[in-house]
């Protein structure tokens, strides 16, 4: 890993880690919605770091793009925007037992890796290709054909259940 | 990178292509038409998909000698077995639904349509050996079932249980998630056969590796109730429309039950004595506190839940069991199960006013007088569920099996069989509450007239007790079908197992 | 285990059919029957389905008796036992295999096909006369539900080819009985007796329990074949309690001391119940497994001893208590259980054909005394309710002179009479004579004579079962023509207008009754001795010769009996009878006994007899009235209610307990939910962590 790779490896870390924590000690959800927003940024250079440069520019059209602006949009729509107005429900015993519960995770985490090899260091992919769209591509349409015309059946049932959920109700 | 063999994925995809195709026509009568007659018309669509889906598996099983699946999707008895009972139980449920929704005055095209959308994640699960069709079937069928539960819109309570469901599932979801990303950065595969060669060989990552199935199995554990992950069962059980509930129970369980045991058996099976452990405690906890927490229930529909839980621990039992005996149990446990709880909540069906206001035992006071039939129906079922011999049908044998694959594990698990037997014990307690007062107290007035019960209600409830009886007289049948069902991992006999240590 | 290779598709079929077919009908005069209740929730007078019912009740019998008879046929003409494998249930891993605890074998062998003969044929006559005899009852269907599922039970009874399936048949005809005799339930009495019935059954029920749990453990099998090839290697003590064991189990179902007490109270239901049930064919399943395990007896003379014992106390007891009944129903009913002790002294003696002799003349002459007592029940039952006089029906007191007004009923009960009390050439007289030759042959040398029976030697018991042997027969002649007197001669005892009212039996309450006096007096061409040549000798001998054969030489007299002895023992009996009949005729030709209004209860030893030797009461007082206090107090007080409570949930510290847990845990808040899952999380990867 080179030099510069290594110190934007550490800077979007910091980034992703330092907006996630912002998120959910936010009490707006606005202020919240958007360090997810910045959150989410973060992890696409990490992606891209990853050599997965489509995997990147995706999370950032997907998540940082359509998501979080249905996300905001809604948020703001139901005026739900005003931080202050209703106290945290989870109080300041559900905070930190939340952070001890986190941290215990990471911890067995962690635990379970200690006797793990050190991961291989990454190396930059030799093919480096202009064209990162293609083995994606392959694959979906081949190996993976089914998943993917799965995934659509997935948003179908989303669909209805969402339309029946929230369509105006006509009788009864 | 192979070209797809379309047409031979298209075969053995068969039963989820026709359950999707029906969805969609049965949404497209949902809006055609006469107004009237709508719902119904689509409901019967269903009904029509749901029953070639079950013609479609038992042609499969039948017919010529089963060609081997690809690394996707199975193509072996237990693959087969399952997807008829799936949609045998979907047909029955869409049956169910139609009539309750109707009394409830809220039968709508969408609710068929969606219990065959869940019905496709469910069959996908009993063919699925990647993780990502994996994901894919438990996203689809968990989808389905929230919409499904928040489907009586008036209904406080349905939505309060819809809610409760899709966060909690929502939450364990990104479990399972998460360990498949883990399991996956360890193996290097996605697909369950490939994840099993590797860790056979030694995982390179065994850290990893066991964080990432710790989290699976968590996952897992959430979709089909174990404690402590059941916490939601008995509220959503209870809000969601009855016969929703009896899908729930019966159909959604099983299709998480027949991936639990695929993954366990075909990817996971190296790890036994890693695993083993853990699912015996999630085993016997969730008989205990199933069995036990359903004696102080007063609700019909919170002490069948409690009592779903139970059976979960008796079926996780033949998961631990892990040969083909428990593959064995675990297949005719399902049949024996989907059964009782079908008959049982047809019958709950039958009781409901149409409004969503809870049963308790007094609604079924004086059955016998009421729908003598329904209340043989309903006492032959829920004996099945504790297990009665001959009396409770095709139940006791399915605890029978299950004990005998627990015992003639290659490490016997005495204690799980006595945890087993002495729950059951305990479960007599409210079971026999609940067949009490539908032969022995007379019928108080009820506040709402009951309209008659539906043909088709009717037919569903005696139509399971009377395969609960007859396979209870002539078990064989099935045990051999349930042993020509067991995974093919399991085909080669139990030398997977002998990696189990004391 | 295996079905029998000469067994074919359509014989298999068949012995399908011989079960199903009553049970078919079961299921579809049970289902009129729902519906039937149904309609009256709406119009209370709704007249039940008779024609339907009876169709279908006594069609399905018909029927199975045809499949009876195309089985009998075939397996005369040579062909093998037709042995049937519908399935298994509950499958022992052994190491023999895999043993099912339950084979669904059904086997229609020599032995079970005189059974499911007499079952069907009989059944079927009964059948006919129920649809004249219940006609005005309401609960018409019902009746018949429940009399095709005891035929089918029956059957299940008699062609299981293993021990659980022959219980499974055991506690079904217990069910119908129990049913059948609170068929009636609006009266408590009624519902009292089907519930003495179901009690004193369950006792017998342990013993045969019993037998099984010693067979399958030392022997790994409950099919006949099998259990029994494995006795070689057991211990004639293990034997004997075996043997003892399924005695207790015989004695509850056969009504033998002391577990008759049942069968009297059994009257309770309908009179063609009576006949099918408590007199022609389950009362002698007791019978019926004794042959059946003969190899078990053969094996122990003690076992052999006691039950032939069992057999000559019943018959004397019994006999004795029917001397001073009223009830034209008791009578039979304590002759029925004398009866049934005479073929227990039969198969006791190890003399297996003769037992099975006995109970088929008796299915027969019994069937028609019955049904005979059913018509006069029935002609009495109209002539009071047209007199519009209220009277007991079934008093003998009430009667008297009937043969003038019931010609045809009367003769007829006339031949059942003499054929009970053994006179030639009628059907009893061969089957009782075969017994009591038999009980002395083997009292004069055999090894059932050198074996012996708590202490006694077995001679001695022998010639004690001979001579309560021989007083029965001489009872049984006193109290069987005093019940023809009292009932057909002599003056008649009711007002003038209740006698005008009696009419004869005609149509279905008659034939039935011609056809079982036809096979009451043919009925002993079954089974002739060699003494009286009248016809083939010996054909039900050589019938069940493969059954029994072995198994009677086992126990066989070291020396047969020289004619003369026999002739002198047969003569004897005939004697006896008659003399017997000269008793009846002397006590009672002339003496008319007052009407049931006026008597006072007997005194004395007669008084004694009167109340069945006090026995209901002792029982009562002894046994049932502890026993319920009991059960009130720590069974009610306790246990019920606690189980009541863990319903509720009101009381039961589980229920309790787990209700608090639940209010604790459940509290419907989902964000604590997730805590919970998110403990379960971390306790999960902690294990697996630990381990990598």
């Amino acid at each position: 890993m080179s030099d510069l790779s290594r110190y934007f490896f550490y800077l979007f870390s910091l980034l992703t880690i330092g907006s996630a924590l912002a998120f959910v000690t936010r009490k707006g959800p606005v202020p919240a919605a958007l360090w997810l927003v910045n959150t989410m940024f973060a992890l696409s250079g990490l992606y891209v770091l990853l050599d997965a440069p489509f995997v990147g520019a995706v999370q950032v059209l997907v998540y940082a793009g359509a998501i979080m602006v249905v996300f905001v949009f809604v948020v703001m729509l139901l005026n739900l925007g005003r931080a202050g107005d209703r106290p945290d429900l989870r109080g300041i015993g559900g905070q930190l037992t939340a952070g001890v519960v986190g941290a215990a995770l990471l911890a067995l985490l962690l635990a379970a890796r200690r006797g793990d090899a050190v991961l291989p260091a990454l190396v930059p992919s030799s093919t480096s290709t202009s064209n990162v769209v293609e083995p994606v591509a392959q694959l979906l349409f081949t190996d993976y054909l089914l998943a993917f015309e799965l995934t659509s059946i997935v948003l179908l049932t989303a669909l209805v259940g969402a339309v029946v959920l929230a369509k105006r109700r006509t009788a009864a | 990178m192979n070209a797809p063999n379309v047409s031979g994925m298209l075969m053995l995809i068969l039963p989820e292509v026709v359950l999707s195709v029906g969805a969609m026509i049965t949404l497209l009568l949902g809006v055609s038409g006469a107004d009237a007659g709508r719902s119904h018309r689509a409901a019967m669509a269903a009904l029509a998909t749901a029953v070639v889906g079950v013609v479609l598996a038992i042609g499969m099983l039948t017919g010529a000698p089963l060609a081997p699946g690809t690394t996707f999707i199975a193509n072996d008895g237990f693959r087969w077995t399952l997807t008829a009972l799936l949609c045998a139980g979907t047909g029955a449920a869409v049956v169910l639904t139609e009539a309750y929704d109707r009394r409830a005055g809220v039968a709508r095209a969408e609710t068929p349509a969606l219990l065959l959308l869940a019905a496709t994640g469910m069959t996908l699960l009993t063919a699925a050996r990647d993780l990502m069709v994996v994901f894919l079937g438990i996203e689809l069928m968990s989808l389905a079932t929230y919409v499904l539960v928040a489907m009586h819109r008036t209904s406080a309570r349905a939505a309060e249980a819809a809610v409760k469901y899709f966060l909690l599932g929502a939450f364990s979801t990104a479990f399972l998630l998460y360990g498949i990303a883990l399991v996956y950065g360890a193996t290097g595969s996605m697909q369950l056969e490939g994840i099993g060669s590797a860790v056979a060989s030694g995982a390179k990552l065994p850290g990893l590796l066991m964080a990432g199935v710790a989290l699976m199995l968590v996952g897992l554990a959430f979709k089909v109730a174990a404690a402590p992950f059941h916490l939601w069962t008995p509220d959503v059980y209870d809000g969601a429309p009855t016969a929703v509930t009896g899908f729930m129970a019966a159909s959604v369980k099983a299709a998480a039950f027949a991936i639990f045991l695929r993954i366990t058996a075909e990817a996971f099976a190296p790890l036994l004595a890693d695993w083993h452990p853990v699912l015996w405690v999630l085993a016997a906890a969730t008989m205990v506190i199933g069995n036990v927490l359903a004696l102080g229930q007063q609700q019909i529909k919170r002490v069948l839940a409690y009592s779903s839980i139970a059976h979960a621990g008796y079926l996780l039992v033949a998961v631990v069991s892990f040969s083909a005996e428990g593959a064995t149990a675990l297949v005719f446990y399902l049949v024996a199960y989907t059964l009782a709880t079908m008959g049982a909540f047809a019958v709950l069906v039958a009781l409901s006013d149409g409004t969503d206001r809870p049963l308790v035992r007094q609604d079924l006071a004086g059955l016998r007088e009421r729908h003598p039939w329904l209340a043989l129906a309903f006492a032959v079922c829920v004996l099945s569920m504790l297990g009665f011999p001959l009396a409770g049908g095709v139940g006791f044998f399915a605890k029978w099996q299950v004990l005998q694959a627990a015992l003639q594990a290659s490490v016997p698990q005495q204690t799980l069989a006595i945890v087993l037997v002495l729950s059951s014990v305990v479960s007599g307690g409210y079971y026999l509450g609940l067949i009490a007062p539908a032969f022995m107290q007379s019928p108080v007035p009820a506040a709402r007239p009951i309209p008659a019960p539906p043909t088709g209600v009717r037919a569903i409830a005696i139509a399971c007790a009377v395969v609960v009886l007859v396979l209870g007289v002539l078990p064989s049948s099935l045990t051999r079908l349930a042993q020509r069902s067991a995974p093919s991992a399991f085909a080669g006999g139990p030398t997977v197992a002998t990696t189990i240590q004391p | 285990m295996i079905a029998d290779s000469t067994t074919t598709v359509q014989q298999n079929a068949l012995l399908a059919a011989l079960i199903g077919l009553p049970a078919l009908g079961a299921v579809a005069n049970g289902a009129l029957a729902v519906q039937t209740a149904r309609t009256r929730t709406h119009a209370p007078d709704a007249p039940a389905p008779v024609g339907l019912a009876s169709m279908l009740g006594v069609g399905s019998i018909a029927a199975a008796f045809i499949v009876a008879v195309l089985l009998f046929v075939q397996l005369t003409s040579g062909a093998g036992a037709v042995t049937a494998h519908f399935g298994d249930w509950l499958v022992f891993p052994t190491e023999a295999g895999r043993t099912p605890l339950i084979a669904w074998d059904f086997t229609f062998d020599r032995l079970s096909s005189v059974l499911a003969l007499v079952i069907t044929g009989v059944g079927t006559l009964i059948h006919v006369f129920s649809v004249g005899y219940m006609n005005d009852d309401p609960g018409f269907a019902r009746y018949f539900a429940y009399l095709n599922l005891f035929v089918a039970f029956m059957l299940v009874l008699v062609l299981g080819a293993s021990y659980p399936v022959l219980f499974i048949g055991w506690e079904g005809v217990g069910l119908c009985s129990y049913l059948l005799i609170g068929f009636w339930f609006g009266e408590s009495a009624n519902a009292d007796a089907g519930r003495k019935a179901f009690v004193v059954n369950r006792i017998g029920d342990m013993g045969l329990i019993a037998a099984m749990c010693i067979l399958f453990t030392q022997t790994g099998h409950l099919d006949f074949a099998g259990a029994h090839a494995g006795l070689s290697g057991m211990s004639t003590g293990l034997i004997t309690a075996i043997g003892l064991a399924l005695l207790l189990g015989c004695a509850g179902k056969s009504a033998q001391v002391p577990l008759y007490l049942w069968l009297p109270d059994a009257m309770a239901g309908p009179t063609p119940v009576s006949a099918l049930i408590h007199a022609a064919t389950m009362v002698t399943a007791g019978v019926y497994l004794v042959v059946r395990a003969s190899p078990i007896f053969a094996a122990s003379p003690t076992a052999s001893l006691a039950v032939a014992l069992i057999g000559a106390i019943t018959a004397l007891f019994a006999a004795s208590i029917a001397l001073r009944q009223w009830d034209i129903k008791k009578v039979l009913a304590y002759s029925t259980v004398s009866q049934l002790g005479y073929m227990f002294m039969g198969v006791g003696v190890g003399a297996y054909t003769a037992g099975v002799f006995h109970l088929v003349t008796h299915a027969f002459f019994k069937a028609l005394l019955f049904l005979g007592a059913g018509a006069v029940i029935h002609a009495m039952h109209a002539a009071y309710h047209h007199a519009h006089e209220h009277g007991d029906a079934q008093d003998l007191r009430n009667m008297g002179g009937l043969r003038a007004a019931m010609p045809a009923t009367g003769a007829l009960m006339w031949i059942a009479t003499l054929a009970i009390v053994g006179i030639p050439p009628l059907a009893g007289f061969f089957s009782k004579d075969e017994i009591l030759v038999s009980v002395f042959a083997r009292a004069m040398g055999s090894p059932l004579a050198s074996a012996s029976l708590m202490g006694l030697s077995g001679q001695v018991v022998l010639f004690v079962v001979l001579g309560f042997g021989t007083i029965t027969a001489l009872l049984t002649a006193i109290y069987m023509t005093r019940l023809a007197l009292l009932a057909f001669e002599g003056p008649g005892r009711s007002s003038t207008s209740v006698q005008q009212g009696v009419h004869d039996a005609h149509g279905t309450l008659l034939w039935p009754l011609v056809a079982l006096g036809i096979l009451t007096v043919a009925g002993g061409w079954l089974n002739l001795p060699a003494l009286i040549p009248i016809g083939p000798v010996g054909v039900l001998e050589h019938w069940l010769e493969p059954i029994v054969g072995e198994t009677t030489r086992r126990l066989a007299p070291i020396a047969a009996l020289p004619h003369e002895q026999e002739l002198w023992i047969t003569g004897g009996a005939v004697i006896n009878a008659i003399f017997g009949i000269g008793i009846a005729l002397w006590l009672w030709r002339r003496w008319a006994p007052v009407d049931a209004h006026h008597a006072t209860p007997g005194t004395g030893f007669g008084g004694l007899l009167e109340r069945a030797y006090d026995v209901d009461a002792a029982v009562q007082r002894g046994l049932v009235g502890p026993v319920l206090a009991f059960a009130k107090r720590v069974l009610w007080g306790t246990v019920d209610r606690g189980v009541d409570g863990a319903l509720t949930g009101g009381g039961g510290g589980l229920a309790r307990a787990a209700q608090w847990v639940s209010a604790q845990v459940q509290v419907g808040d989902a964000s604590r939910y997730v805590w919970v899952v998110a403990l379960g999380v971390l306790g999960t990867l902690a294990a697996l962590a630990w381990r990598s």
